[in-house]
């Protein structure tokens, strides 16, 4: 049932963004202080249409998350600390230190844990909701998240020819933040509109404004809908921009400042704030205490991890296989 | 009753869909055309809606492969030639074999690549890829040399929790026969003594055991006796045999269908020189396909790769270093 | 007329062999080459076997419902002699025709004569089949005739606590000669059915001294020394010092006016000498000790006396103290107590001088004032050095100043 974005869902769309946003900033910082081995990849800019992906999933639905999507990864369940500790190192984390950043998942709880090599993903959910329905479950959807540079690779082809060939209820949310790293969209695709792929492939196209939650919300209802309704693969383009750089050792002087000033350029945090200031009548005293509060929590989950410390490289258990017996690894030794 | 390698697959995948409701089969022609070898034939029918085809994907045929396991189901991938699998390496080494590393959530896919040379086939049907698949870590690669084999380790390969690379060779198909399906098999990761001897240990796999078994046979004429060890599996490989055997005759010649570099023959090698270098008494030595492309030739074929021939040859040479 | 096969052709990758459905052209019939003759049934799909060449079917050997494999022959054309000679090169496909008949093969068959059954597998029947050209292995050149000792060989002789000395007398029966873990093992087994003793620690230790010392190239000079100063120097004397005393204190003079004949050539270093320290070999059971006169440069041969006497009493007894032996840098033997005359002694492994002293005799000599033989008491001197460290030119200066001094035994 098509769920029109209310009081309450503003309010929780919000605060999951808020929450993201504000992770994002002090992971900024624990960056440029050292704290952080490796990169740091922020989803500035795609908080509004992340969080409705992630708001508009279930338990029982898959999920593949990309780089940016902090926000709906909060929404689906992901919590302050399983970000901060794999992002940190921590040997707690979900991904006990052996890989790090964005490349993080509960698989057994519907979030897929991306590789680097992107498109992969999307063939994973098909898989997921291919197996689900041999295994007779009815109801799910599956959410794949790229970007639209990730649009140009042969996993994205084939995983997009393959959902819409198996009818599957796959929701394909490519985000077009306008730059693939300081790649623009002219040297990534041909075509005026990527949602004019969607014929080639037999799949429904949707295209929203990537800064507004109201259209990001509403599209993300429709299309699931659609989804679940068995009307196939939705592929579902957001317009925005990348707020940061492609990661945080990236100035991105390579976004030009027109692009900045237009359309796609505004803050989707800054238009949350209003819808809910304006059309919901929160006051501003209320989203300044969320802001202080999930600082708060964000700062105690930093100092909660960082005693964690690393992993032990001596005590690790160094066996890639299920099956330990088949494994050629000594358990146990640094080598 | 007579059975051919290829049956034996057949017969598994039979017995596998029968038993265990999370298996089910996904590859181009698999379904009512039963295969391009008719490795499926009738499965489709008998198990509908369990064996399934696919486009000519094979990146997203292993990558829903992958998605398919973490929900819990047993996927076998059937890749219609092992040259073809290239196109879907990213998905197998890259996320099926880092899935349980990573998240600790097993990954029980099983990717049967119809693997190695056959006279005509060319460079594009003929590759034998086990070596590749073997080096990254997370991943099994089982390499069966008999119909016994082809059977037991099919079942085994897709009951156990890990991605398994199953390199079924496209000459053994129906070339090979057996009598009966066998009761009792060894386990995945065991060697086989394929033949027993006391002057040199042949360390082989695949469709290459029975070049050596040939080669063995005419050495015997000369008193030469050979022992020939089948690998049955490359990833993991049985070191505690292969070094046993060498203890036993302390000359080593290894025979792979593969090319030369970094493949399993140098794995073995570097294996028994690194932790048997007392046994041996004389270099260990290896053949391989030639540095080549595969030839489409059969002439060109012939010569290709190990034969019994120069199996004897090679023997020969190191019988007298 | 002569008879072509009809050979099963390769139907496909991976085809074995192919079961007979249909006999398209009965026996008897005429058929062209490429004509669709049998009808077969594989795996995969059912195919038609085609005619070699323009002929008759003259005989089918097959029967329906049953397989036969890739390159078996099923059945003959008869043809005459021009026809027959087909490009056997391209024997009949499923699906494509065969070449025509060229008259100018006709050195390939005789007319009248029959095909010979079956035909390769290859369905390349007028070349041989195809056999690998490899004749050996890409193996390193000098891995042929390699000469070396194998890894398990070491191991095993290490094992026994042997050393390639111990296996001088084995030839090998590896490539070059090479001594392989077989020919070992034979060598033991022959080794069990000799009558073995167990060598004493003595005779173990010597054993390895002497084959270390032997790494060296070791060459010897000699020269004649006349022991009559000598003997009526030493009837005075009291203690008496025996011959070999002497032998050691001259030693010890001429190396401490050179000591650089003494030094060990390590690398390209010599390592000189510290103190004139002598030894002399005595033997005990089974082997040879070298107890050491210290400062021999510095010591008289009387002062000498009770010393040496001790040294050998102690050493015959096996009950040398531990600064006794060790340190020396040349050593004298006195192989002349066992009869002998001459002798190309061995340096200790870690020396470059072995002075050897033989039984003196009485020899005529020709004295030039006299123009007559006198009798002499003459002892060959034989001084056997590493020839890395000196030459022959060194080695008789100092063996000229050796005997020198012997002959002037009030120096001594």
């Amino acid at each position: 049932m098509n769920q029109e974005i209310n009081r309450e869902t503003a309010e929780q769309a919000y605060r999951y963004m808020l929450t993201a946003r504000k992770l994002d900033e002090r992971l900024a910082q624990l960056y440029r202080a050292g704290d952080i081995f490796g990169g740091v990849f922020l989803g500035k800019g795609q908080e509004a249409l992340s969080v409705s992906v992630g708001m508009v999933l279930r338990k029982g639905d898959v999920y593949a998350p990309l780089i940016r999507d902090g926000a709906g990864r909060l929404a689906f369940g992901e919590t302050v600390l399983d970000a901060l500790r794999n992002c940190l190192g921590s040997p707690l984390g979900p991904m006990r230190a052996r890989d790090g950043n964005v490349h993080r998942g509960r698989p057994r709880e519907g979030s897929m844990a991306m590789i680097s090599h992107l498109g992969a993903s999307i063939s994973v959910v098909n898989g997921a909701l291919m197996a689900k329905r041999m295994k007779g479950e009815s109801g799910f959807i599956g959410a794949a998240c790229i970007g639209e540079g990730a649009t140009s690779t042969g996993a994205f082809h084939e995983a997009l020819n393959q959902a819409a060939i198996e009818k599957l209820p796959l929701l394909l949310v490519v985000a077009n933040n306008q730059y693939a790293y300081s790649t623009p969209t002219t040297m990534q695709f041909a075509c005026e509109k990527l949602t004019d792929k969607a014929v080639g492939y037999g799949v429904t196209a949707h295209e929203v404004d990537g800064t507004n939650l109201e259209s990001c919300w509403n599209t993300l209802q429709q299309a699931a809908q659609k989804a679940r309704n068995g009307e196939g693969p939705q592929l579902i383009v957001a317009e925005l921009l990348r707020l940061c750089g492609h990661g945080e050792h990236d100035d991105a002087h390579y976004v030009t400042d027109d692009m900045k000033q237009s359309k796609v350029g505004k803050d989707c945090m800054e238009q949350a704030r209003s819808l809910l200031i304006s059309q919901y009548d929160f006051s501003i005293e209320e989203l300044q205490a969320w802001e202080a509060a999930t600082l708060k929590d964000i700062n105690q989950s930093i100092t909660t991890v960082k005693q964690e410390g690393g992993p032990d490289p001596y005590t690790h258990n160094w066996n890639p296989l299920a099956t330990r017996e088949l494994s050629e690894q000594p358990i146990g030794t640094a080598n | 009753m007579s059975i051919t390698y290829l049956e034996a697959i057949r017969e598994a995948q039979a017995y596998l869909l029968k038993n265990d409701p999370s298996v089910y089969i996904y590859g181009q022609d698999v379904g009512a055309f039963g295969g391009a070898f008719k490795a499926t034939k009738n499965l489709a029918a008998e198990f509908p809606g369990r064996v399934i085809d696919a486009p000519i994907s094979e990146d997203a045929m292993i990558g829903s492969a992958v998605g398919a396991a973490i929900e819990g189901l047993r996927p076998i991938i059937e890749v219609q030639f092992a040259d073809f699998s290239t196109v879907g390496f990213n998905q197998m080494v890259n996320q099926a074999a880092t899935l349980f590393w990573r998240t600790e959530v097993p990954c029980p896919i099983t990717l049967r690549l119809p693997s190695g040379g056959t006279s005509g086939g060319g460079p594009f049907h003929s590759q034998c890829l086990e070596s590749i698949y073997a080096h990254f870590p997370g991943l099994i690669v089982c390499t069966p040399a008999t119909v016994e084999d082809a059977y037991s380790m099919l079942i085994e390969s897709v009951t156990l929790d890990d991605p398994v690379v199953f390199c079924e060779h496209k000459y053994l198909y129906f070339h090979l026969k057996a009598e009966s399906l066998p009761q009792e098999a060894l386990p995945i990761g065991k060697a086989r003594i394929a033949r027993e001897g006391r002057d040199m240990t042949i360390v082989t796999y695949s469709a290459m055991v029975h070049e050596c078994l040939e080669a063995a046979k005419e050495m015997a004429q000369d008193g030469i006796q050979i022992e020939v060890v089948d690998l049955r599996t490359v990833k993991p490989i049985d070191t505690d045999t292969i070094i046993a055997s060498v203890a036993r005759t302390g000359r080593l010649l290894c025979v792979a269908e593969e090319w030369p570099w970094g493949g399993v023959n140098a794995e073995v090698i570097s294996r028994v020189v690194a932790e048997g270098f007392n046994l041996l008494d004389a270099p260990p030595q290896r053949i391989n396909a030639k540095d080549t492309p595969v030839p489409y030739h059969p002439r060109l074929w012939s010569v290709h790769r190990p034969t019994a021939q120069s199996i004897v040859a090679a023997s020969r040479h190191l019988l007298r270093i | 007329m002569s008879l072509t096969p009809i050979i099963m052709p390769q139907l496909g990758e991976s085809i074995a062999e192919a079961t007979i459905i249909d006999l398209l052209v009965p026996q008897g019939e005429s058929v062209t080459a490429g004509q669709d003759i049998i009808e077969v049934e594989t795996q995969k799909a059912t195919m038609n076997v085609t005619a070699p060449c323009d002929g008759v079917i003259d005989a089918y050997i097959v029967e329906i419902g049953e397989s036969y494999a890739v390159g078996d022959v099923l059945g003959q054309v008869e043809s005459d002699a021009v026809s027959a000679q087909s490009d056997q090169t391209s024997a009949p496909t499923a699906s494509q025709a065969t070449s025509q008949p060229k008259q100018s093969r006709q050195e390939s068959k005789q007319p009248g004569s029959k095909q010979p059954t079956p035909a390769p597998a290859s369905a390349e029947s007028s070349f041989s089949v195809v056999k690998p050209t490899i004749k050996g292995l890409p193996v390193p050149a000098h891995f042929v005739g390699a000469q070396y000792m194998s890894p398990r060989m070491k191991a095993r002789m290490y094992e026994l606590g042997l050393r390639e000395a111990d296996l001088a007398g084995i030839a090998g029966s590896g490539a070059g000669g090479r001594l392989t873990i077989q020919d070992f093992e034979k060598f033991l087994t022959q080794l069990e059915q000799a009558r073995l003793t167990q060598a004493s620690s003595m005779r173990v230790a010597v054993a390895d001294a002497m084959r270390r010392s032997w790494t060296r190239p070791l060459a010897t000079v000699g020269t004649p020394v006349k022991l009559d100063p000598l003997l009526s120097h030493r009837a005075k004397l009291n203690p008496k010092p025996g011959p070999a005393l002497f032998a050691i204190r001259a030693l010890a003079i001429a190396l401490s006016e050179n000591s650089a004949t003494a030094g060990r050539l390590i690398g390209n270093k010599i390592a000189h000498p510290a103190s004139i320290d002598i030894g002399f070999a005595v033997e005990a059971e089974d082997g040879v000790l070298v107890p050491v006169i210290r400062n021999a440069d510095n010591t008289s041969v009387t002062s000498m006396v009770e010393t040496y006497n001790n040294l050998v009493n102690s050493a015959r007894l096996r009950k040398l103290p531990a600064n006794a032996t060790g340190g020396s840098i040349a050593t004298v033997t006195n192989f002349g107590t066992f009869g002998l005359t001459w002798a190309t002694p061995i340096p200790l492994p870690e020396q470059t001088l072995v002075l050897g002293l033989g039984a003196g005799r009485k020899v005529p000599f020709w004295d030039e004032s006299t123009s007559s033989f006198v009798p002499v008491t003459e002892a060959q001197l034989t001084l056997s050095f590493d020839h890395r460290v000196l030459d022959g030119g060194a080695a008789g200066r100092l063996l000229t100043r050796i005997n020198e001094l012997m002959t002037h035994p009030q120096q001594l």
